[in-house]
């Protein structure tokens, strides 16, 4: 079999040299716990200080402003329930759309068991939140919005500085879930007035159990968990060292990076796309009519499903994903898809091939060659069977 | 090199199949049926629960072979669990395992397997496969081609079933020593994976609500009318059961027949149970299809043994049996399945019979 190709750079990513090497001497020599006042500790301390310094500089945030969590789902949590819980007396709604990562939707759903009001704004066929729906559901009750920046699914990219700025406008606080953002889009948070953003470092080349929440100077939050007084008490928990270094090289090596390595992921993702649509011409992009990230392609053809082509994919040695995988691996109908309104039989076939560092021309030359052979044959199977 | 898809449940069985697949040099790619989602409840359940799938892909990756999870949830609850349901609903009892692999199991392995290019499939049944025919298991203590009868011949064309020329120490012991520790001392599964308790009434009373009239109180009667108590639902009932019956009859009563247009759960002594003509609809062949007048082994349960009789009637998809000898127990809902020695001709559903006659009063 030739070389596996790696098309899932949305799930994870390998962690970079860069990171690893700034990484192992917290491991090693450097082992000290940053709240111990001896030496090992003080060097401890002084060097996650400088990671956090060092992320939020690359971000166009204040060091304070950062708070490392164990990844995306916890940064959500936090900045979801913790900033409606602080706030639930005089505001007892939080807004969200129904195309959220799961580390969102379901800490809405906790919100609405805890007696929240919860308001779910309309999408459009491609994704995109709709602002007059958006703009009607936040109202003097609303504590937070909450939308996702870059979609993990499709890769639309929502108007946060917009949707901002009317959650501004009726008081309530926002949260954008950045974690398919960081690295994809400009981030500012100098001039984006979003209250809480959370990424998270496996995404970018940091190693999975590190991310961090992102908390504007003056918004509330709530701690999730009780304990020390670590992280200004937002996150007590002795500090995950080694990894916040990790993950702020990772970050800074991601937004340094990110113009040249858009326009190349970008300029690969179209021409897969572009090839998969000559010889498919049925198959439907989603999201594609919207402002997308340059790393995502979620393709659907109808006639197939989506758990037979990963299984063909896979075998072929080519790595991809669809939908949401459940704990046991097994492939659930993509909640995003079906906010989208996509029809059943687009819905079951989706494939989402996210590009990213590892991904050559080579790859996607052999991808537009493998897929379209595939997807032929599993249509001449599925005509086989239904007659 | 020939790709074959093995069903893997996460137990020994299946995993025995797969070490030996790849031992006989076939391009093995192993995949676990999620039939249901019981997520936390059920931690130490053997079959169909997070662990299993878990066990199952560390069993593969320590073959080095690839490993899937094919989600049948919707699939099996709507041919598997719905028809369980309306069975017990309906005063039979059913098999849900047959209708699994009639309907859910096979027919999705099969699919996934040309998804793959595969051109086998195989599962850790305790059956063989000689020449494209279903033959019993070596082991006539685990033998399990009862429960195969209503394969579709296509898939015996391409079916491996490695582990039934062993018998379960034998398997066991290819596990101990193929390193597959993880499994080797598994217990086996006994339940029904979506009945976790073993209350069936329980999934009966979620599915059609607990006021259905198979789970409201109707009468206990005997073979002449006579009504002897009361009970509190004849889907708790099954033909052959003693336990929950009312007693004062001098010697142990059992279940005859169960009558749902009255609710009426028909109880006797042990004579009563005894037959000699069987009914049976929903047929299917995996062999000639039988005549009238042929002699055929008949099993009529799982675990016992067949019973010599004489096919009498095979029309309309229906057929009827005449036993030698009187057999003991003849329950709508279960399986028929016909043998030849030991292969499987093939098998049906027994009917109702137009009241299955006491050998004491034909």
């Amino acid at each position: 079999m030739p070389d596996p190709i790696y098309l899932d750079h949305s799930a994870t990513t390998p962690v970079r040299p860069e990171v690893l090497e700034a990484m192992l001497p917290f491991f090693g020599p450097r082992f000290g716990n940053p709240s111990s006042t001896h030496r090992w500790g003080r060097e401890a301390r002084v060097a996650l200080d400088e990671a956090r310094e060092r992320l939020a500089r690359a971000l166009g945030a204040h060091a304070d402003e950062i708070c490392f969590t164990s990844g995306g789902t916890e940064a959500d949590n936090l900045a979801v329930i913790g900033a409606w819980r602080a706030l639930r007396q005089s505001r007892p709604a939080i807004v969200s759309t129904p195309i959220e990562h799961k580390a969102v939707l379901a800490a809405v759903h906790e919100i609405e068991s805890e007696g929240g009001v919860v308001r779910v704004v309309d999408v459009s066929a491609d994704g995109i939140v709709d602002a007059s729906s958006f703009a009607a559901a936040v109202g003097d009750d609303t504590a937070l919005c909450s939308v996702m920046w870059v979609n993990n699914e499709i890769g639309t990219v929502q108007d946060i500085a917009a949707l901002t700025g009317a959650a501004r406008a009726r008081g309530a606080l926002f949260h954008t879930d950045g974690v398919q953002a960081l690295g994809k889009v400009a981030i500012d948070l100098r001039s984006l007035p979003v209250d809480y953003l959370s990424i998270s470092g496996h995404k970018v080349g940091a190693p999975k159990g590190i991310g961090a929440l992102f908390v504007r100077r003056g918004a509330p939050i709530t701690p999730m968990m009780y304990g020390g007084t670590q992280d200004r008490g937002r996150r007590p928990g002795t500090e995950n060292v080694a990894m916040s270094i990790g993950f702020a090289r990772a970050v800074e090596l991601a937004v340094e990076e990110r113009e040249a390595e858009t326009a190349r992921v970008r300029q690969l993702r179209d021409a897969l796309e572009a090839a998969l649509l000559a010889k498919i011409p049925d198959a439907v992009v989603h999201g594609r009519g919207a402002p997308r990230a340059a790393h995502i392609l979620n393709i659907s053809v109808p006639g197939t499903d989506s758990e037979s082509m990963l299984m063909a994919l896979d075998l072929q040695g080519v790595a991809c994903s669809a939908g949401s995988a459940c704990q046991s691996g097994s492939i659930d109908p993509s909640h995003v898809l079906t906010a989208l309104r996509v029809p059943h039989e687009q819905a079951v076939a989706s494939i989402r091939f996210s590009l990213g560092s590892l991904t050559t021309d080579a790859h996607v030359t052999r991808v537009a060659e493998l897929f379209p052979a595939l997807i032929a044959r599993a249509r001449k199977l599925s005509g086989l069977t239904t007659g | 090199m020939s790709r074959v898809l093995v069903a893997m449940s996460g137990g020994v069985d299946s995993s025995v199949a797969a070490a030996l697949l790849v031992e006989q040099g076939y391009d093995v790619v192993g995949a676990t049926m999620k039939l249901t989602c019981h997520g936390d409840e059920l931690p130490d359940r053997p079959c169909c629960s997070l662990d299993s799938v878990n066990d199952a892909r560390r069993v593969c990756d320590q073959l080095g072979i690839p490993h899937y999870v094919l989600n049948l949830e919707k699939a099996f609850g709507r041919d598997v669990v719905d028809d369980f349901v309306r069975e017990y609903a309906r005063g039979r009892t059913p098999i849900p395992c047959v209708r699994c692999n009639t309907f859910t199991k096979f027919r999705d392995l099969v699919t996934k397997a040309d998804a793959i290019e595969a051109r086998y499939v195989a599962t850790g049944h305790y059956a063989r496969v000689i020449d494209g025919r279903l033959h019993r298991g070596l082991d006539p203590a685990k033998d399990q081609s009862y429960f195969l009868w209503g394969l579709r011949r296509e898939v015996l064309s391409r079916l491996h079933l490695p582990v039934g020329a062993l018998n379960k120490p034998e398997t066991r012991q290819r596990a101990a020593a193929l390193g597959l520790e993880l499994v080797a001392n598994k217990p086996e599964s006994q339940d029904i994976c979506f009945v976790p308790d073993g209350d069936h009434v329980k999934v009966i009373a979620r599915r059609l609500g607990p006021d259905d009239p198979a789970l409201q109180p109707g009468p206990f009667v005997l073979a002449g009318g006579r009504v002897v108590g009361q009970h509190d639902g004849f889907a708790r009932f099954t033909v052959g059961q003693r336990r929950g019956l009312p007693g004062g009859f001098g010697e142990a009563m059992f279940v005859v027949a169960i009558e749902p247009e009255r609710r009426a759960v028909v109880i006797g002594p042990r004579q009563e149970l005894l037959g000699r003509t069987l009914f049976a609809a929903e047929l299917n062949w995996l062999d000639e299809e039988p005549r009238v007048g042929d002699t055929v082994l008949a099993q009529i349960r799982h675990r016992s043994p067949a019973s010599v009789a004489t096919v009498i009637d095979l029309s309309n998809g229906r057929l009827a049996l005449a036993f030698q000898e009187p057999v003991s127990a003849i329950s709508p809902g279960q399986s028929l399945v016909l043998y030849a020695g030991t292969r499987v001709i093939g098998g049906g559903i027994i009917d109702r019979s137009p009241r299955a006659l006491p050998v004491a009063a034909a």
